[in-house]
């Protein structure tokens, strides 16, 4: 099922996820466990591989309950993995404890979606970005405010008019920078953005992202950016994955993976986003149903029930990553034979032959009866 | 709260201290002109407690003589005896003043170790959860499911009637209901995106505790902390009144008692009033003041 | 979340007399016109602790018959007040004045009784929060069923064979009419809610952000069927948004509100390819697009600064303190609209639109403003 090539550590990447899987366990009530009905295993993040190095911003993008936040709340061990490894620098952290892990989380910080829930309301300015290093009882207090006031500065937040006010003074986009500064004041290697700008109007988004792009280059950061507003990972990402289903099912330069998406997933995705002349907007192609939920995986392909192209081979066997030219990476069978040779006797897909009646079709039919 | 001032000048970050806080809300509860009348009357209360071995013009226990050398029984207000006597000769205005002190030294006590109690088990159960929530919240409903003033009888005839015990019965009963109302706004907390940030950059839980929660919480607590102090004072009052109190002390309910079984309640009315009113006025006063802070405090309303 | 499920038994097909009613229903609902709206200098306000706060002063638009518009702004611009003065469902202690004619009818001010009348029946709505909006503890059939059933005159069979029919609409089985809100995912939930809302055919639909809350491909899905449904039933709408893009694709007209205020209106190939208002202008900059290979990235802009307060709005123009080419006069004065062919703006300096389009695409221009937000 995996198919990743044997991979050399990466001297300059600063962390790397290694067929990383995060299961939730539910809860079964008493009578189900007596009848001996196991509990239903959430399997939220099943097998990712990601590498980002030094002053890289890797997009990850999805719909919700793919994995993505997930991912990133793994990664800054949040959530406990439960199979697969993470590699930070080289070292394996995955169950580290005590003082290993608190070190680590020195070096990995988070940014969350909300700005107006992610500051204590109680605090000043200064006690918020302060936080970080009382809990890591670093340096005197002096020290402390002086780190604090380089943390503002590079937010571009004034220190000396801000420091002793409070949250609840600044506005959505100004509090979200104070959430860039206390994550900074660390002096991290590696942060995780969990859209950062999701909740802040259009017209304060870019200065926020200008931010997380100048900061990633000036201190040589490595950032997690998630998102599922595609727009904006295109404009600071290098580099993209696309997650369905807790894995990743396309990844690759970031022009590449939005301008030419293989996937049926990403297309569909990227046809989804609503353009301002609808000339260059690729054709769009109803998905049939819901989203399966991650407990209950189907075999095969997960995108297979919902995937116009869906044949025999996709619902019988999942396809592995496969690298295409260009350094991008799909995992789907139009694109990689591998599973096509290993099993004959299964149709296998091709591009473009639509094999579900696309339920656009019910739209017009209903149309005609209303 | 705007000190303008460059880097250099001051070498500490500061945030707003606890006694800014605390004066803060007291002035936001003063623009509530019931919760005024309320801090008066408390404060006004306090002061009595304090002054009344000095303002007292007799000894309570002390049974006051006429000149022909009888008792002077249920003597009505007069320029001798300003609220009268009892059936046994005291002076009802030095019972009364004393009073204060015992209304008053209960509910302070109770307030602090229900306080107390009740904040350690709703922090340490709404925060921890899992088996530590289970266990608390199953000896919290145990002890909900005690009826009050039956209890605090049996309790108190089997102890023994002092005024320890008396407390002792209250803290005991009292702490359920804010173990429960505490653990709800901890579990709200406990939510909050900031404290997942702080679980994220390695804070204890004790750090945690004390610089997200619990700050976020004392509205609760002091919400709670005043209502039971309110219900402390009723209950000893009732206890007392019910032949259970401290004979030693004299409390107001203590009086309401000796009057009562004496007989005179219906006639001796400055023997009974005085007490009554005082009880009324003192609970009122501790209603008013958390029906203002919880009203002017209510994250609705902006604050500051 | 869940694969769908069969309906339940006792859900027999409809009879005849049923089937008979129910064409005789679609017939009287779909012969209802097409609805024309004709907003004109409304104005809502609120009075608050601290003051009065003029959340939407002197908004005047047109939605023909026929046809969707887009009402596009950010937070704090008043767009979702203005939808919701429409409804009538403001909140107590707010002054509505000016008018607002839904087919030559005033429907502000209306006493209840005419408000119930008019709501669902000739002006449905579709909140944000709409997955919210629904009551838990009924089924949704039932739900869409009181909605018919409050207007027309039907048997209750009949009500719930029209609302399977919404459902197919939107693309839910009919089995599901019978399951409550909590069972339904949030995708499927707002579609619930839209299903509710055409029941009636509504001559006008208004709708506050029907999708910012969904996934992109939901998103899509949904704002595909509501264009389709409306364009085959001939409805007008109101689109409440803050993504200018789902405007272009969506609305034949666009309103640009700010800070309570109607910065620009017209046809939306006019608004946006040619914009007149230097807010209009900024937003666009600031709206990420998707990269073309080959090409420069476009840079993104933000537009520095706040929005003024409400409580005490600025006595010139609403834009004056973030935009970049703000005079004494801007700040001093408010601006007059003036008109341009079919498009409209509020701006002192409506004639130098063209210098000021090339200027504001140009970062420099925005960043060279004091007071990053």
């Amino acid at each position: 099922m995996t198919d990743r090539p044997t991979i050399a550590p990466d001297a300059t990447a600063v962390i790397e996820a290694r067929d990383l899987k995060t299961h939730f366990q539910g809860r079964t009530g008493i009578f189900n466990a007596l009848a001996g009905g196991k509990a239903p295993v959430a399997r939220a993040l099943d097998g990712v591989d990601l590498r980002i190095r030094e002053r890289e911003i890797v997009g990850l993008v999805g719909e919700s309950g793919c994995g993505k936040s997930t991912l990133g709340m793994s990664l800054v061990r949040m959530y406990q993995p439960t199979g697969g490894q993470i590699q930070y620098r080289g070292d394996d952290i995955t169950k580290a404890e005590g003082k290993r892990l608190k070190d680590y989380r020195r070096q990995a910080q988070i940014i969350f979606q909300d700005p107006y829930s992610s500051l204590n309301p109680r605090l000043t300015i200064g006690q918020v970005i302060e936080e970080p290093l009382i809990i890591h009882g670093i340096g005197t207090a002096t020290e402390r405010r002086q780190k604090v006031i380089r943390a503002m500065d590079l937010v571009r937040i004034p220190a000396a008019d801000n420091i002793d006010r409070y949250p609840s003074d600044l506005s959505g986009g100004q509090r979200q920078r104070i959430a860039i500064a206390r994550a900074l004041v660390l002096e991290p290697r590696f942060i995780v953005a969990d859209e950062p700008v999701s909740m802040l109007d259009v017209s304060i988004q870019a200065s926020v992202l200008e931010l997380l792009d100048e900061l990633s280059r000036d201190l040589g950061l490595a950032v997690l950016y998630i998102s599922h507003d595609i727009a904006t990972v295109g404009y600071i990402c290098n580099h993209v994955a696309v997650m369905y289903l807790g894995r990743i099912v396309e990844e690759g330069p970031a022009e590449d993976v939005l301008a030419r998406p293989l996937h049926p997933y990403t297309q569909r995705l990227m046809a989804a986003i609503p353009r301002m002349n609808a000339a260059g907007a690729p054709e769009r192609v109803e998905l049939r149903g819901d989203v399966p939920t991650p407990m209950a995986v189907p075999p095969g392909c997960r995108f297979s029930s919902r995937c116009p192209y869906t044949t025999a081979l996709c619902e019988a066997v999942e396809p592995g990553l496969s690298v295409q030219r260009g350094g991008q990476r799909v995992r789907c069978h139009i694109h990689d034979d591998t599973a096509a040779r290993a099993r004959p006797d299964l149709t296998p897909p091709r591009a473009g032959h639509v094999t579900e009646a696309a339920d656009a079709g019910i739209l017009a039919e209903t149309l005609d009866h209303a | 709260m705007n000190k303008a001032q460059t880097p250099a000048e001051s070498a500490e970050i500061r945030g707003r201290s606890p006694w800014r806080a605390a004066w803060d809300s007291l002035r936001l509860v003063m623009q509530d002109s019931f919760a005024v009348v309320g801090v008066v009357i408390l404060v006004l209360f306090i002061l009595i407690a304090l002054a009344a071995p000095s303002l007292a013009p007799f000894d309570p226990f002390k049974a006051m003589m006429t000149d022909t050398g009888r008792l002077a029984r249920l003597r009505p207000p007069s320029g001798d005896y300003l609220l009268g006597t009892t059936a046994f000769g005291n002076d009802v205005l030095s019972q009364f003043l004393h009073g204060f002190r015992v209304a008053l030294l209960v509910g302070l006590v109770a307030a602090i170790a229900v306080g107390f109690i009740s904040t350690v088990f709703g922090v340490l159960s709404g925060y921890f959860g899992g088996w530590v929530d289970d266990v608390l919240m199953r000896i919290t409903d145990v002890a909900l499911s005690i009826p009050t003033l039956p209890f605090s009888i049996v309790a108190v005839a089997l102890l023994g009637p002092s005024i320890e015990n008396i407390i002792l019965v209250i803290t005991v009963l009292f702490w359920r209901n804010g173990a429960r109302i505490i653990r709800s706004a901890v579990l709200t907390e406990r939510e909050r995106v900031y404290v997942k940030w702080a679980r994220a950059a390695g804070a204890s839980h004790l750090h945690i505790i004390l610089r997200h929660i619990l700050p976020n919480i004392v509205r609760v607590i002091f919400l709670w902390v005043t209502m039971s102090v309110a219900f402390a004072i009723l209950t000893e009052a009732s206890l007392s009144f019910l032949g259970l109190g401290d004979p030693t002390v004299i409390s107001w309910g203590q009086m309401l008692n000796t009057a009562f079984s004496s007989g005179n309640l219906r006639t001796a009315w400055w023997w009974v009033v005085p007490p009554s009113l005082a009880l009324v006025m003192l609970i009122s006063a501790l209603y008013l003041i958390g029906r203002a802070y919880e009203e002017q405090t209510n994250p609705r309303l902006r604050r500051r | 979340m869940a694969t769908t499920t069969p309906p339940r038994p006792g859900n027999r097909p409809a009879s005849a007399a049923t089937l008979a009613e129910l064409a005789r229903l679609n017939q009287r609902l779909a012969a209802k016109p097409a609805a024309r709206l004709q907003v004109e200098g409304l104005s809502i306000g609120y009075s608050t602790l601290r003051g009065r706060f003029h959340a939407v002063e002197d908004v005047s638009f047109e939605v023909p018959a026929e046809t969707n518009l887009g009402l596009v702004g950010e937070s704090g611009c008043g767009k979702s007040t203005v939808v919701k003065a429409l409804m009538g469902l403001q909140p107590p202690n707010t002054t509505v004045s000016g008018r607002a004619l839904l087919d030559g009818q005033d429907i502000l001010g209306l006493d209840d009784h005419a408000l119930r009348d008019i709501r669902w029946n000739r002006i449905s709505l579709i909140t944000q929060s709409a997955m919210n909006s629904l009551d838990p503890v009924y089924t949704i059939g039932d739900q869409i069923c009181e909605a018919i059933l409050a207007h027309e005159r039907v048997g209750k069979a009949v009500a719930w064979a029209r609302a399977e029919e919404m459902f197919a609409l939107v693309g839910l089985p009919a089995g599901r009419l019978y399951e409550f809100p909590h069972m339904f995912s949030g995708g499927m939930r707002q579609r619930a809610v839209i299903a509710m809302a055409l029941a009636l055919n509504a001559g006008l639909l208004l709708a506050d952000e029907p999708t910012t809350a969904l996934d992109p491909i939901m998103q899509s899905q949904i704002m595909t069927r509501i264009r389709g449904i409306h364009a085959h039933m001939r409805r007008s709408m109101i689109l409440v948004t803050h993504d200018i893009a789902v405007v272009a694709e969506t609305c034949e007209n666009t309103v640009v509100m700010y800070a309570g205020k109607v910065a620009e209106s017209g046809p939306t190939a006019d608004v946006l390819e040619r914009p007149l208002h230097p807010y209009t202008m900024g937003l666009q900059n600031a709206f990420p697009r998707l990269p073309v290979p080959g090409a420069a990235r476009q840079p993104l802009i933000s537009i520095p600064g706040v929005v003024p307060n409400l409580l005490l709005p600025p006595p010139g123009c609403r834009f004056a303190s973030r935009c970049p080419f703000a005079t004494d006069l801007c700040r001093s004065a408010a601006p007059p609209v003036v008109r341009q062919g079919a498009q409209a703006t509020a701006c002192h300096y409506t004639d130098r639109a063209g210098e000021f389009r090339k200027a504001a695409a140009r970062p420099e221009t925005w960043r060279n403003m004091r007071g990053a937000a």
